[in-house]
């Protein structure tokens, strides 16, 4: 009985040995599990949203005058429509750069430019490095050939539900998650400078409203019919 | 002013009380309106967002166009489009501008007496109809001609492709993508068999290194560029630019290296030798899914005319290619390329190395060249010989220039051996495309006539007599220019140009249509990675103008064939869809229907059981895939090639009288010729003019200073363009870089009409010129 039990314990050891071996061989014939790391940004439109937080009390104390040397009229001014990527309005140095290095230099978190005695003007996607994608300088004056595109307008500001209530966001978040880059600090123009940069959390209070944006499959209640 | 305004007590009492009132008003009387408070609160009054492809480049990034009271008056990314998930480029951002020009073409100009006549475009199309009934009579069905576009829709190319093949019965079937991507079209073909790439962007997210062959991508392809700075960013992603030229993308790169012009056939050589020497090679691989195959050596350049070849490709073993290879030793190459050992070495290690997935990705550097096809070859056998090919991240990657070069040029096949599907040399591919067309078999010739730049010479010679131009401008791309522009000009010659604007080829034409332009009309583009996009027409064209399309159709209803272009007007585009998908009914090549495409932002061919297809040959994402784990199906015996190709010299290279390198290409600011992007004011301030970028050195040798106008001479004639040192790009030493936008200053009035042998696609990166201080 003994010797049995012996023998039988040998035998499923040997076929716990092949199992397993013959396991491991299989699983490793898989390709190995690595964990992919995650690619990109999670929740993009969310992305941003506290970026520039840590100066927010800065600017809420920095004594700041109506007058940025920017208002919101030369905001617009250098975008070919409401929405357009603005060109660059000053020289640059560096043509050949994608932007990173340079732009950023400034871009990314303002201050006083002696040079051109303004403000600059605060990105708010400073994670997209190749910055001449999108923004091009502009070196000569004259067309090649007349132009008549009539762009998209900005809205009217101050839009709000009720008096006093907090006005929406009338424009699409897209790469402008950051609201404290453009509506905070020296370099915005003063129409559109928030007066409670303090309060990080803007979209606690401010609606996203593009109403610009046509949404497909709204979803919407059937009306029903009361008798009477 | 929002929280001024607020805080101000008196306005703030003010309003209140202005809308207390009409707050009051409504509810007493209901449906009563205050349209100026109430409208000026909301935005934009009503925009209408609308999908698109992009109107410019290969990369086909998914656009919403804002259309506002009959007008086109903004643009976003699509953030749904997989392709550049919301993010534009310059060119993108400012696309709709380009058709707003004050001097588009409205009506129908036809020249009599060498001045142009107003016409309806009824008496345009009878006109043309009529010329080339007459030109066929006169001069045989193969002296009319059509030379279209990669910006063709996949409607406009198929119904020339039916009317000219089909219809009329000549080959003489054209498109400008010769000029950018037959190259990429031959390497797929003598590699897999069947054309374009395998993989797809998501690639991009899976990559740990890409590599860059000649290609400016940061400039050329700045949305992707962007992908991979992000991948970089976010998952530490290497980015190599190798290149003849210091660029954006160079600066941006982790490491840049140099090599001289036409020596990447030797460097790419030299990598296999690494990966072979090294022990890098997946044996598995190659045993199970490879061919090793070599063709035809010292195979010329085409510079004369009627130049003929065809490849003959012979079977060889692996052994005998391991000792072709031993000729490209890094060090060998060295001496040839001018890149270090050491770089060489290191290239090959991220391939070899498998623990790394590495996507290479290529455009006109290696299409736009006289062994074009061959390096083509090369790059594949890289990631062959490694096995690092077909799966997510590891891909070879042929990008293109154009919106449709894939879509309409490669996949309708507008080149003159192709049809739809297969090539007018095979008989059963030729008996299907005449009966989908609806046409005998016998009016489709099995023999190919002329490839472009042929064509143009045949126009020259007077074979070709009469040519229809769409939306291309030949008069400033063709290599060699002035040749092609004095044959347009002979006696005898009818040139017909569909155009958007005057261009130097409108110049030419003897009729002149006015075309509508993208969103002005529908239709669908395909992109680089296999993706169909539809548009939709969202706006009214100009005047007179018409879609390419519907031109095409009523001159062939006018020629007599008004039973195979029975197409209603209100739903021609669907119907010329679906009659072309009846080609690609197959599991390798399935197009997605019209619904599907108008619901989402593209489908990737093959669209299999309501799915895109990411990675082909990789049965696990490709139902066409019947063996195994790699199903390399293009080729009968299921196996891709690996080809062995030789380093040879470029067709002129820098000699004592001509000691310069010529490189030509192109900037951000402007796509192509710039006859769309120079009419957007943005991008024509950001780049008001060519000019000829000089190394730093080679210029203060010359006394040369930024600016200063510079004569560029070739054998085939001179220019002169302001010295660019230290701006855009910066040559290296003994080369020259001119961008080819600027009809003012036309580069190709000095460059070479050789051609890669297999592809026919000219190389507009190398000729020797000399240059002088003007």
């Amino acid at each position: 009985m003994k010797r049995l039990f012996i023998i039988g314990l040998f035998l499923s050891m040997v076929v716990a040995v092949f199992t397993t071996s013959i396991f491991s061989y299989q699983t490793s014939k898989e390709g190995a599990n690595v964990v992919e790391q995650s690619n990109g940004i999670l929740l993009p439109q969310e992305a941003g949203v506290f970026e520039r937080f840590y100066s927010s009390t800065h600017y809420a104390e920095m004594p700041m005058s109506d007058d940025s040397g920017r208002n919101l009229d030369d905001y617009y001014a250098n975008r070919a429509y409401y929405g357009a990527p603005p060109y660059i309005p000053h020289e640059v140095v560096d043509e050949i750069s994608i932007g990173a290095d340079n732009c950023l230099k400034c871009h990314k978190n303002g201050g006083w430019v002696p040079k051109f005695e303004a403000y600059a003007p605060v990105v708010p996607h400073p994670e997209k490095t190749s910055c001449r994608q999108c923004h091009v300088t502009n070196k000569s004056e004259g067309v090649f050939k007349v132009n008549e595109f009539q762009g998209a307008r900005a809205p009217q500001l101050s839009i709000t539900a009720l008096p006093g209530s907090p006005p929406a966001i009338p424009h699409a978040l897209f790469m402008r998650e950051n609201c404290l880059s453009c509506h905070a600090g020296p370099s915005t123009p003063s129409e559109i400078r928030v007066s409670h940069p303090e309060r990080v959390n803007c979209r606690q209070c401010h609606a996203h409203n593009e109403t610009s944006v046509s949404i497909n499959n709204v979803f919407a209640r059937d009306g029903y019919q009361v008798d009477q | 002013m929002i929280f001024n305004e607020l805080s101000n007590r008196r306005t703030f009492l003010r309003r209140m009380a202005k809308l207390s009132a009409m707050a009051a008003a409504t509810a007493m009387f209901p449906g009563i309106m205050f349209p100026n408070e109430q409208l000026a609160a909301i935005p934009n009054g009503s925009i209408d967002w609308k999908k698109a492809p992009c109107r410019f480049c290969g990369v086909g990034c998914g656009v919403l166009v804002g259309i506002q009271q009959g007008k086109a008056v903004a643009v976003k990314g699509d953030p749904k489009s997989s392709v550049n998930k919301g993010l534009c480029c310059v060119k993108g951002y400012h696309s709709i501008m380009a058709l707003y020009g004050a001097d588009r073409l409205t009506k129908p100009l036809v020249k009599e007496n060498g001045k142009y006549v107003e016409k309806t475009m009824d008496e345009a199309l009878q006109l043309i109809a009529e010329k080339m009934k007459e030109t066929i009579k006169d001069y045989g069905k193969d002296s009319v001609s059509i030379y279209g576009s990669g910006q063709w829709t996949i409607p406009d190319g198929y119904v020339a492709s039916k009317l000219f093949k089909g219809c009329i019965g000549t080959n003489n079937v054209e498109a400008n993508a010769r000029l950018c991507m037959a190259s990429a079209v031959t390497g797929f073909m003598s590699s897999f068999g069947i054309d374009e790439p395998m993989g797809c962007y998501e690639d991009i997210d899976h990559a740990n290194v890409f590599v860059l062959w000649g290609n400016n991508m940061a400039e050329m392809h700045p949305v992707l560029f962007s992908r991979l700075l992000d991948q970089r960013m976010n998952r530490g992603s290497k980015i190599v630019d190798f290149a003849t030229r210091t660029t954006r993308t160079s600066t941006a790169a982790d490491k840049s290296i140099m090599f001289k012009p036409q020596t990447d056939l030797a460097v790419a050589n030299s990598i296999c030798y690494e990966i072979v020497n090294n022990g890098w090679v997946n044996e598995r691989f190659i045993e199970n899914h490879c061919n090793f195959s070599k063709g035809l050596t010292n195979i010329g350049y085409g510079m004369e005319d009627k130049y003929s070849f065809q490849d003959k490709p012979e079977m060889i073993d692996f052994d005998t290619y391991k000792e072709f290879l031993k000729d490209y030793s890094p060090e060998k190459v060295e001496k040839i390329s001018g890149v270090s050992a050491r770089d060489i070495k290191y290239m090959a290690s991220l391939y070899g190395d498998p623990n790394v997935k590495v996507m290479s990705l290529w455009c006109m550097g290696a299409n736009q060249h006289t062994r074009g096809t061959w390096i083509n070859n090369l790059i594949y056998n890289i990631h062959l010989l490694t096995g690092k090919i077909s799966s997510p991240g590891n891909s070879p990657f042929s990008l293109t220039g154009q919106p449709s070069a894939c879509g309409t040029v490669r996949e309708v096949g507008t080149l003159t051996h192709k049809l739809p599907h297969g090539v007018v040399m095979n008989e059963e591919h030729r008996k299907e495309a005449a009966k989908i067309w609806d046409v005998p078999i016998n009016n489709i010739d099995p023999k190919p006539s002329y490839h472009t730049v042929e064509m143009f010479r045949a126009l020259d010679r007077g074979e070709i007599r009469f040519m229809w131009i769409q939306v291309t401008n030949p008069m400033v791309t063709m290599p060699k220019l002035k040749r092609y522009r004095d044959a347009a000009k002979k006696e005898g010659r009818f040139i017909v140009v569909s155009d958007i604007y005057p261009t130097p080829t409108t110049d030419i034409a003897d009729v002149i249509l006015p075309s509508a332009c993208w969103i002005e009309r529908e239709g669908m583009y395909g992109n680089s990675e296999r993706r169909t996009q539809y548009f939709e027409q969202m706006i009214e064209p100009p005047g007179q103008a018409i879609s390419d399309t519907w031109q095409i159709v009523e001159v062939a209803r006018r020629m007599g064939f008004g039973k195979q272009f029975a197409y209603k007007k209100e739903t021609h585009i669907e119907e010329i869809y679906n009659e072309y998908r009846r080609f690609h009914d197959n599991k390798k090549h399935n197009m997605a229907p019209l619904e599907v495409l108008k619901s989402q932002p593209g489908a990737m061919w093959p669209y299999v059981d309501g799915k895109s297809t990411k990675w082909r040959f990789n049965a696990a994402y490709d139902p066409a895939c019947t063996q195994g784990e790699f199903d390399f199906y293009g080729k009968p015996d299921h196996r891709a090639v690996i080809w062995q190709r030789p380093y040879e010299q470029a067709a002129e290279e820098p000699d004592a009288d001509y000691p310069f390198w010529l490189n030509t290409g192109r900037v951000i600011e402007h796509w192509h010729t710039g006859s769309m992007t120079r009419r957007i004011p943005v991008l024509h301030k950001a780049m008001p003019q060519a000019y000829v970028e000089l190394n730093p050195e080679d210029a203060m040798k010359m006394g040369i200073q930024n600016g200063d106008p510079v004569k560029l001479t070739s054998r085939r004639g001179d220019i002169i363009l302001p010295a660019s040192i230290n701006e855009r790009g910066m040559p290296v030493r003994g080369q020259v870089f001119v961008p080819f936008f600027d009809e003012g200053m036309l580069i190709n009035e000095i460059t070479l009409d050789a051609f890669c042998p297999i592809s026919k696609q000219p190389d507009y990166k190398k000729c020797a010129v000399k240059i002088t201080k003007a």
